[in-house]
This record gives C-alpha cells, sequence and structure tokens, in this order.
C-alpha cells in the first residue's frame, strides 16, 4: 500500500482537521460528535437536510454542506456507516422546528443507524423522513430495485432537495420532490483498478492487467461482468444502453448528465467519454439540461467512472439550475 | 441448584462476553476478511469496551431490564457500521421484557433472547438462513423455548443453548450471503463462517461459561 498517509486509523479524523482549517468560514464541526454542520444552522423556516455515510468519496459527503445543498452530514469510518448517535446529533443540530430530511444510500449499515437516529429524533418531538437513494442499476436487476446501492444519485438529489428546501418547502412537499428525483435517476460504473482501505491495507478486488469490471459499486463490490478492456467509447456503449432501457429514457426527454471520476481517472479520459454519451444522447432526441464533469463521488483511488442520468422535469429544471456554494461544490 | 441468576451475575456475565470479544477480535477480523472488510472484530470489541463504565454504574439501581436497555442504547449510539444498530437493538429489546427484575429465571431467560431475536430480525430485515448473527441467536432462542417446556433444570438448559447457537453459527459456513456487504459476493461466501454469528456466539459462550460455573 502506497499512501500518503500517517496512522491508518486515523485517516478521518486527520483529514477532517485539514477539511475544517481550510473551509472553516463555511462549515465547522458539533463539539462532541464527528458531525460537519454549516455555519449558522439550524435555519429559520428551513427544513434542515442530513446525510452520511462512510468516508473516501471525496468531495461526497462533506464537500457538500453548504448553501442550496445539504446542512449536516454524519462522518463514519472510511467506507462505514456512522453511528446512530451521530447521525441523531446531525439531526438535532439543523432542525429549526420545520423538521429535517434525511437521504442516505442504500447500504444495510446505512439504513440501520438512520432509522435508529429517525426513532430516537421522533421521540424528541422532532419530525424526521428519509430518502434512500437506489441509482445504481449495476448492483440489482430492476425487479428488485429495493437492493440496488446508492451511488452518485446522491450528488443530484442534495441539489435538487437543497434547492427545494431553500425555497422554504414544506417537509412534506420536500420529500415529494426528493423522491421524483431518485425515481429519475439511473446511474452505472466501470472499474479497471481497485482502492485500498488504508486499515485493511490490501486492495478491495483484484483484476487482470487488460481487465475491467462492469457494474462496480462505489467500495469495490462486485459488479455484473469482467471482461478485457475495451476503448471509451465500447465502454459507454455498454454502460449508456443499460441505463436508457432502465428508466427508460426515451426520445423528447431531458436530462442531466453525470460523468464522476471514481478517484484515479483523469478529466481527461472522463470528457472522452460525456464525448460518446452527448453523442448518444443526441442520435436518440434526448436533450441535455446540464452536464457535471469531473469528481463527484469517488472510491478512494480506484481508477474507472461511473455514468448517471436524471430525467428532468420543469420543477426539477429549476432546483438543478439553483444557485449552490460549499467548500467543494459551486455553482 | 440455584434457579434465578442475580442482577450482579448478569453483569459479570456480560463482563466476560467483552473480555471474550476482545480476546477474540483478531480471530474476527480474519473471518471478516475474506467477506467483508476486515474489521467485525474491532469494531464489535471496541463498541462492548464502552459499555463497561455502565456496567460499574449498574450496580447501584440492581434493575436488569434498564441496564440491559442502557447497554443496548450505548451501542445503538457510538458503534456505527451494522454491528452498532444490530447489537443495540438486540440488548435494548431484551431488556423492555425485564423491566424492574433484580434476578431471572429460565422462563425470563427465554422471554429475552425471543426479543432479542425479533429485534434483530426487524432491524436487519433478515430471516434465517442469510448468514447472519440470526443464524446464531435463532436456534439458541428454539432451544431455550424447548428447555422450558421440557422442565430442564437452569443450568441444562443454559448448555443446550449454548450446542445449539455453535451449531447455528457453523451452519453459516455453508450458507451464501444474502445480507450486508458481503451480500454482494454471493456464491464466494460460501465456505466462510460469517463474523456476525461468530461474535453473537462468542457471546454467548462466554455468558454461559460464567453463570454454569456459578450454577453448580
Amino acid at each position: 500500500m502506497k499512501k500518503f498517509i500517517n496512522d491508518p486509523n486515523k485517516v478521518v479524523d486527520e483529514m477532517l482537521e485539514g477539511f475544517l482549517a481550510a473551509h472553516h468560514d463555511m462549515v465547522e464541526k458539533l463539539p462532541t460528535s464527528r458531525v460537519v454542520v454549516r455555519r449558522g444552522a439550524p435555519f429559520k423556516d428551513k427544513v434542515g437536510l442530513v446525510t452520511g455515510g462512510g468516508s473516501g468519496h471525496k468531495p461526497a459527503f462533506i464537500g457538500y454542506v453548504g448553501d442550496g445543498l445539504v446542512d449536516a452530514v454524519a462522518v463514519g469510518d472510511i467506507f462505514s456507516s456512522p453511528s446512530a448517535g451521530q447521525i441523531y446529533n446531525a439531526i438535532k443540530a439543523v432542525d429549526s422546528g420545520k423538521g429535517v430530511l434525511c437521504m442516505l444510500g442504500n447500504y444495510s449499515g446505512d439504513v440501520m443507524n438512520f432509522d435508529m437516529a429517525a426513532e430516537m429524533a421522533r421521540e424528541d418531538g422532532i419530525k424526521v423522513e428519509q430518502v434512500i437513494v437506489n441509482d445504481d442499476v449495476g448492483s440489482s436487476p430492476k425487479d428488485k430495485m429495493e437492493n440496488r446501492r446508492g451511488v452518485v444519485g446522491e450528488v443530484i438529489l442534495w441539489k435538487i432537495a437543497g434547492a427545494k428546501a431553500k425555497e422554504g418547502a414544506s417537509l412534506e412537499e420536500l420529500k415529494k420532490t426528493a423522491e421524483k428525483a431518485i425515481f429519475n435517476t439511473r446511474s452505472m460504473g466501470v472499474a479497471h483498478s481497485p482502492c485500498t482501505v488504508p486499515t485493511a491495507g490490501e486492495p478491495t478486488f483484484s483484476l487482470g492487467e487488460n481487465e475491467m469490471e462492469i457494474g462496480v459499486g462505489h467500495h469495490g463490490e462486485p459488479g455484473v461482468k469482467r471482461m478485457p478492456m475495451k476503448s471509451a467509447d465500447e465502454t459507454t456503449l455498454m454502460l449508456m444502453e443499460k441505463i436508457l432501457e432502465d428508466l427508460p429514457f426515451t426520445s423528447g426527454d431531458e436530462v442531466v448528465v453525470n460523468i464522476n471520476g471514481l478517484g484515479a481517472t483523469p478529466l481527461l479520459e472522463l470528457y472522452i467519454i460525456y464525448r460518446k454519451v452527448y453523442q448518444m444522447l443526441k442520435d436518440t432526441s434526448i436533450k441535455v439540461h446540464r452536464a457535471y464533469i469531473g469528481e463527484y463521488f469517488t472510491s478512494l483511488e480506484m481508477g474507472g467512472f461511473s455514468i448517471t442520468l436524471t430525467k428532468l422535469d420543469d420543477e426539477l429544471k429549476k432546483l438543478i439550475d439553483a444557485p449552490a456554494r460549499s467548500p467543494l461544490f459551486v455553482q | 441448584m440455584q434457579e434465578k441468576i442475580s442482577f450482579s451475575q448478569i453483569v459479570e456475565a456480560i463482563k466476560a462476553a467483552v473480555e471474550k470479544l476482545d480476546e477474540e477480535k483478531r480471530y474476527l477480523d480474519r473471518l471478516d476478511s475474506p467477506i467483508g472488510d476486515g474489521d467485525h472484530g474491532r469494531t464489535v470489541s471496541n463498541a462492548f469496551q464502552k459499555i463497561v463504565p455502565l456496567l460499574e454504574e449498574g450496580e447501584a439501581n440492581n434493575d436488569i431490564g434498564r441496564l440491559l436497555r442502557g447497554i443496548g442504547r450505548n451501542l445503538a449510539l457510538s458503534a456505527g457500521a451494522a454491528a452498532g444498530p444490530l447489537y443495540g437493538t438486540a440488548f435494548m429489546e431484551a431488556g423492555k421484557v425485564v423491566e424492574g427484575k433484580t434476578d431471572v429465571g429460565l422462563e425470563e431467560l427465554t422471554k429475552m433472547l425471543e426479543a432479542a431475536k425479533e429485534g434483530i430480525k426487524k432491524r436487519g430485515k433478515a430471516e434465517v438462513g442469510e448468514k447472519t448473527m440470526l443464524d446464531t441467536i435463532h436456534p439458541a432462542s428454539e432451544s431455550l423455548k424447548e428447555s422450558l417446556s421440557k422442565n430442564l433444570s437452569l443450568k441444562d438448559a443454559l448448555q443446550q443453548m449454548r450446542k445449539a447457537a455453535k451449531k447455528g453459527m457453523e451452519s453459516t459456513r455453508d450458507l451464501i450471503s444474502q445480507k450486508g456487504r458481503s451480500s454482494r459476493l454471493g456464491e464466494r461466501t460460501r465456505g466462510h463462517i460469517d463474523p456476525g454469528a461468530a461474535s453473537s456466539y462468542l457471546i454467548i459462550e462466554a455468558a454461559v461459561d460464567f453463570l454454569v460455573d456459578k450454577l453448580s
């Protein structure tokens, strides 16, 4: 394992120290819990937005704590859910009396800890609702959507829900919009090299020199198929076919596209991928309303990328276009 | 033959389990490596170390239900991962059925384990046979029910339960994981004992060994 770290057991705490020092004007940490909150939270007459999950996905999750995005993040260890206690503290820190929406990826540890935190917060009289993200087409067939993992769709959700909350939406309205956004979102990824969790010291999976794996998850979960490396166009075609048929996205739709690097894939390659995505969408008469190309939700130093499409209606278009500002996302 | 377990014996039995998890954390990490992320032993041991102060403080109130609920809340709040909410729920639910009790017999123990099992099933949305801690706890709970109906002594019932739990844990070796991160590995999980089933067995083993020793 070659990494610029000090103690494998302290990577999250030491990262957080640096992050807070760099972005102290926008965010702070709760004094007794590993939770990053927006300065000034809770905000009057605004539903609080909480997310959280394991670390190792920079800029997610903490990079999105900001204006027009989320209000608090419970920070777990690398690839490991934060505790119910952290999530509960996050909920309490951002509730202005208007309630709190929790957004999380569909992973068993996260689901259980968010459930327990929500139960405890409700006992305190806080209104709490949840939206569970399951956009990864590669993780389970469509008839078992409840088993699908949540990946980059979370970023799209934070952006949309953040804008909606800022408009002053009620918790019920916000939940409805958030569910619509996730329902309309589909992602799929591919990797050609694994990542190494510092405390484990070994790569999460192994692939041959000339192999790639389609459908790999954000923590190195096995995908759908291993095969010899293919070109950018061929690989993009395979992913896009799965994504397009799944919703399905059809002629006349308007979409937001996210091409996400998993940690070790350069922007140069991501734009080559987007070139093909754009051509395919154009050929199918699907209009790209907005495109995000870059690292939005990584998997440490994994080599690979994911494609995410969200179908937009007038409401979602307005929300995705709204300004936002956080330490690692500005629009 | 003593047929009740006192508050202080419960405290000592849990302390024995905490020590056992600490001693065996590397073994549990090794079980977790091929099918998880190799930290189950450390996660569970760290979580249980944090309940030690509650075991010390608990002496004062003498209420088994309150003690177990406190332990459960503490595990759930501080542990994270999947182990925190699952063990936390198990202890909280077990505590609810013995509210205010200063000692417990076979009947209460049977109710406690049944409640813990139901709590885990609900929290983890799991069923028996999915290669989880439930595969240890379900047969242990069934064994206590059977012993209760046969009027076995508390000591015999505990020993039967430990056997059933061990068999249950070992059964996970041939199962394919259906829950949690390891479920993504499908067929590749066969041949490995589930780390959660193993940590559950270690807790049962340590507590039973301590109690059986006191009962003889």
